[in-house]
């Protein structure tokens, strides 16, 4: 009976404290995980996953490989946390990260054939998927031409040169400010400014043909 | 404004962050130039395809994989740092070990190995003469007789050897018996 009382009491407080985290900013969920509070890396976790995913998938277009990827981030995270110097934002730390391993994934593709050739088969083997899986409310021709449009708009971002491609996606994906780009990139603001100017032109040059 | 800067300022007239002045300078040239107004459509177009790109998801067993592998990197940190300290004290143990053999070698190198006897070089001695024996071995009783006298020795010991002195207390005695 006492340890059912003891259950009752203690699952409110773990309730408690995962909606302390839920209402805290990076920071103090940063500072109460190295103060001990296991449950505050669960919540890093849960705000950045998806984000990260998408920004390494839309980098390396591999989705297997971007998961892979995105947990090694937070491997990396919950490693070296002690280390992050909290004056700056977890989350540019967190996407310098994803942004370095998604550098070296494309390297090591460029470096050896077999890799790229098994992403890209990978890749047709995906076109192989029902079509209805897309969306079930459309008319099939809407569909295909959604699908269509979809997969020439990731060719597209694939065909920029990885440089302008890590600039564009952090911008017109994440939204991330031009200050938090050079700083996850290593790049100063100018440098920034300049990849982002050419690629978001390179990349309407590509995609136009399809829209007209 | 003519095309060069509009196509040069074109990122921070898209993220609308161009100083008011600027801005319109920017505005004025796409009403004028067809080219470049066509330019900016196409940008803001494709943007707002790309920007309309379906969001993945992780996979469901994405946060237990984590878990899974995160435990496995606390148990291969708690290892490598057991193995770390076990390193450590083999490499004091084998520092410890090579100092002392060094010592040990160092001195055996600075002791007095033996060797074979080295004698040192024959250098012949002259015999020291032997002093020449008295002809008295002692002196006779009649130069130690004569020496109170003061008689000087060696007159004392030529006579003695040469003419036996007789005195004549002794032949004194000898005569009474």
């Amino acid at each position: 009976m006492a340890s059912i009382v003891r259950k009752h009491a203690v699952q409110p407080v773990r309730a408690n404290v995962r909606e302390q985290l839920k209402a805290m900013d990076d920071s103090a969920v940063v500072t109460a995980f190295l103060g001990g509070e296991e449950r505050a890396f669960s919540e890093l976790v849960e705000r950045y996953q998806t984000r990260l995913l998408n920004f390494v998938y839309r980098t390396i277009g591999d989705r297997e490989k971007a998961e892979d990827l995105v947990q090694e981030v937070f491997i990396r995270v919950y490693r070296h946390l002690h280390r992050f110097d909290r004056s700056k934002k977890f989350s540019t730390w967190a996407y310098t990260i994803a942004s370095n391993l998604a550098k070296n994934e494309l390297r090591n593709r460029s470096r050896n054939p077999l890799v790229l050739f098994q992403t890209v088969q990978k890749n047709w083997q995906d076109d192989d998927r029902p079509v209805q899986f897309e969306d079930t409310t459309s008319r099939p021709d809407d569909m295909y031409r959604k699908r269509h449009l979809r997969e020439i708009v990731e060719e597209s971002v694939a065909k920029l040169p990885e440089h302008h491609r890590n600039v564009f996606i952090l911008r017109e994906l994440e939204g991330k400010s031009y200050e938090e780009i050079a700083e996850i990139t290593d790049c100063n603001l100018g440098t920034v400014k300049s990849r982002l100017n050419r690629a978001r032109n390179s990349f309407a040059e590509i995609v136009a043909p399809y829209m007209e | 404004m003519d095309c060069r800067q509009f196509r040069e300022n074109h990122f921070a007239f898209v993220d609308d962050i161009l100083p008011g002045v600027e801005l319109v300078g920017m505005q004025v040239h796409l009403v004028e130039c067809e080219r470049c107004a066509r330019h900016d459509a196409n940008v803001r177009r494709s943007l707002m395809l790309f920007r309309s790109l379906p969001s993945i998801n992780p996979s469901p067993d994405f946060g237990k994989r984590l878990e899974r592998r995160i435990r496995e990197t606390k148990a291969a940190d708690m290892a490598g740092a057991q193995n770390g300290r076990s390193r450590r004290l083999a490499a004091a143990v084998a520092i410890a070990s090579a100092a002392m053999l060094g010592y040990i070698g160092f001195s055996l190198k600075h002791v007095d190995t033996p060797r074979d006897i080295v004698f040192p070089p024959v250098v012949a001695f002259a015999p020291v003469p032997e002093p020449i024996p008295a002809t008295i071995a002692s002196p006779a009783p009649e130069m130690v007789a004569a020496l109170p006298a003061g008689l000087p020795i060696w007159t004392a010991a030529i006579l003695a050897e040469h003419s036996p002195v007789h005195f004549a207390s002794l032949e004194l005695a000898s005569f009474k018996r």
